[in-house]
């Protein structure tokens, strides 16, 4: 029903982010092998926050959306392993505002989803876990948790 | 509460049950209050006055039950009537005032308490603005927040906030969240930070049809689940409701698709046990458990493949089936090659004997015969419960039967008008059927019942025993004796007869069945007192005599926590 809303809406949603876009962060459609351009699967960037132990790192994003977009969230995923209290082991971000029953309104651009996952690295929520490493130590062990968060940002240098 | 002894309910179309007449007092008593069945007590608002409103609203109620059965047109009126009453309250809009239901639980009062006390909070946390929060522009196009297309304005749609969106994004957003399910009934503004709530308006405005329908089933079933007092009835395809009235002290209700059903865990009805009894008792005849018991007492694992085997007859020497073929001994459980003469023979088996002597054996031994015993004492219970739930359908089936056709033919035949029959089908709905279900749940009573509480265990068999037989006796005599009547070519004079010893037995009974429920509901407490053999004395020999039984009953029964007395025994002797 709402199949014809979604590429028209990805398509919006790329000319307002070529036009205007928070710095340091990425977000662009697929390219195929043949040249053409999958709207939708989007690959991103975020950078950590300066000031906080993921300073330095940019980290890679994949946005899934599916045909129900922007009725539904897309899924937002981090490489497989991530290390993150609120990431699931797959990379899948477990983050309120991408929760198709509870925070998601079909209003939510891109932009907010990056920043708010931005956010979401620097505040994870204890009281959602999604991984058992990144949950365990950062509630039990402070400093190695920060530990781990730095040697993360290096394994994601930008890319030049 | 008492002041509504007169309501006469012509919901609940049906006799007077068996538990009414001067037993009902029993659980009218005032002392019932006591017994606090909602522990949230804290949200116990507007009871009374919600009391007001059925008498209002036109829907009367049969106070001896303390309950209410709905029908959808009765419960689409309280629904309407309940938005009527806070949208006219509160000045605002029908639609408002369902948002503001739906989001205290459909309670009329709870409503008014918190817009009362703080109305800017309260609109704030249901979403019901009243005044847009962006400045609405006059350019003859928007731009929707969710394809991001410039529309012409009457193409735009907003909630009250004044968020613009397209016509076919609303559409996509309402379809997905009214097929996602009843979520949709606190559906908000698409925009993420906005919590201007959508309300029914708007699904009127931009739904389907069908949707439409779905979000006013979602509405419907909300107004009952949501609600503390009411619930569906839980029969297959029933699509009735229940009204119960808290503090009516007996959770027994009957729909009127004629299931009965308990409205405190929705099981069927299962007075006198309690809850917990019938659920643990429905969990053990639906659990596996029982064939692993079953398993345990009458088998032994294969000592080599570990199979369980079940010895039906022979000597000991055991062979396992193929492809095992494992040679061993029953007893011991070894080899059987090392069997022979010096062993003790081929039925016995020394090394065992030796063995047990040591004690080797004792602790597998004892579990499985403890096993077998346990399973013993559930079959026994078992059976008796499911073969009163069957007679009880058999007596359903046959009392259908009965008024269907026989009762007519029965009329013809004796000269007798069918209201002059009514001895008949009260012996049949209220003494046999009700009995057969109280007797199978004292079954599931009698299984939980400790092993070493002897006297309760004695005294609890001694009612039970004679319950049933007053049962058995009544059913007999309404089964067999009254087929003469309705086989026979005329009139005859025993039916006179007939009457008087099928009012007798039913009456009769009635009195084992209400000794029998009052018993287990005070927990066998009698037992506890000095006077058990003379309580247990008293009750036989006072059974027929009627009213004076109940006094004598709730004398021994003292300060129990239920209260014997009825209201034509003098309180003051407690």
């Amino acid at each position: 029903m709402s199949g014809g809303i979604a590429r028209g809406r990805l398509a919006e949603e790329r000319k307002a982010w070529r036009k205007n876009h928070p710095h340091g962060f990425v977000a662009k459609p697929e390219t195929l092998q043949d040249g053409t351009v999958n709207l939708m699967v989007w690959h991103c960037t975020i950078p950590g926050k300066a000031g906080t132990d993921w300073e330095g790192g940019y980290f890679p994003l994949t946005l899934h959306f599916s045909e129900d977009y922007p009725s539904k969230p897309p899924k937002c995923k981090f490489p497989q392993g991530f290390f993150h209290p609120n990431v699931y082991p797959s990379g899948t971000v477990c983050l309120s505002i991408l929760n198709e029953d509870s925070g998601w309104r079909p209003a939510i651009t891109v932009k907010q989803i990056l920043v708010g996952i931005q956010d979401l690295l620097d505040a994870p929520n204890p009281a959602d876990p999604a991984q058992t490493e990144g949950y365990h130590l950062f509630i039990q062990d402070a400093n190695e948790y920060k530990r781990r968060v730095r040697q993360q940002a290096k394994q994601y240098p930008p890319l030049v | 509460m008492e002041s509504e002894d007169d309501i006469i309910d012509d919901l609940v179309s049906m006799e007077d049950d068996f538990y009414s007449g001067d037993f009902s007092d029993y659980y009218d008593d005032p002392n019932d209050e006591d017994n606090d069945y909602y522990s949230d007590g804290d949200d116990d608002y507007g009871l009374l006055e919600d009391d007001e409103d059925d008498q209002d609203a036109g829907v009367s109620r049969r106070d001896q039950l303390g309950y209410t059965v709905l029908k959808e047109a009765d419960i689409k009126q309280r629904q309407e009537d309940d938005i009527s009453k806070v949208s006219t309250v509160l000045s605002i809009s029908r639609v408002d005032a369902t948002l503001l239901l739906r989001y205290y639980n459909w309670s009329v009062s709870k409503v008014h308490d918190e817009w009362f006390a703080d109305e800017e909070g309260v609109r704030q946390t249901v979403g019901l603005l009243e005044r847009p929060v962006i400045r609405v522009s006059n350019a003859r196009e928007l731009t929707c927040g969710i394809c991001f297309e410039s529309l012409p304005r009457d193409n735009i749609s907003s909630a009250a906030c004044g968020h613009p969106f397209c016509r076919t994004c609303w559409q996509g957003y309402i379809c997905t969240t009214i097929n996602d399910g009843p979520g949709c009934l606190s559906l908000r503004c698409p925009v993420p930070s906005c919590n201007a709530a959508v309300g029914q308006g708007m699904i009127d405005k931009l739904a389907t049809i069908e949707e439409k329908e779905k979000y006013s089933r979602y509405l419907l079933r909300s107004y009952i689940e949501d609600n503390r007092k009411t619930k569906w009835c839980p029969a297959p395809g029933c699509e009735f409701a229940v009204d119960f009235a808290v503090g009516s002290g007996n959770f027994d209700v009957s729909c009127i698709c004629s299931h009965s059903f308990c409205w405190n865990c929705t099981e069927e009805a299962h007075r006198p046990v309690d809850c917990n009894t019938v659920a643990k008792w429905i969990l053990k005849n639906s659990a596996e458990s029982e064939n692993m018991n079953w398993i345990l007492a009458n088998s032994k694992p294969c000592p080599k493949c570990k199979r369980p085997i079940e010895k039906n007859q022979g000597c000991m020497h055991m062979t396992c089936t193929p492809p095992c073929k494992f040679d061993f001994c029953w007893l011991c459980l070894g080899t059987w090659s090392e069997h022979g003469e010096r062993t003790g023979g081929f039925y016995a088996c020394n090394r065992y004997e030796a063995a047990k002597q040591e004690g080797v054996y004792d602790e597998a031994e004892r579990r499985r015969e403890m096993a077998k015993n346990s399973l013993e004492k559930y079959t026994h219970y078992y059976e008796r419960w499911a073969s009163n739930q069957l007679s009880r359908h058999k007596a359903l089936a046959d009392l259908n039967q009965m008024q269907t056709v026989h009762l007519e033919k029965l009329s013809d035949l004796q000269c007798t008008p069918e209201s002059q029959l009514k001895f008949i089908t009260e012996a049949w709905l209220q003494q046999i059927v009700e009995c057969r279900r109280v007797l199978k749940w004292t079954y599931a009573y009698g299984y939980y019942l400790p092993e070493h509480e002897h006297a309760k265990r004695q005294f609890f068999e001694y009612l039970q025993g004679e319950a049933e037989s007053g049962l058995e006796r009544l059913h007999q005599c309404a089964e067999k004796e009254l087929n003469k009547f309705i086989l026979c070519d005329g009139p005859s004079k025993e039916f006179d007869e007939f009457r008087a010893k099928l009012a007798g037995l039913t009456s009769v009974t009635k009195n084992y069945f209400e000794n029998l429920v009052r018993a287990l509901e005070n927990g066998l407490a009698d037992v506890d007192s000095q006077a058990a053999a003379a309580a247990c004395s008293k009750t036989t020999s006072s059974k027929n005599l009627g009213g004076t039984s109940k006094g004598r009953g709730g004398r021994g029964k003292g300060g129990s926590k239920t209260g014997g007395s009825s209201r034509n025994v003098d309180d003051t002797s407690n």
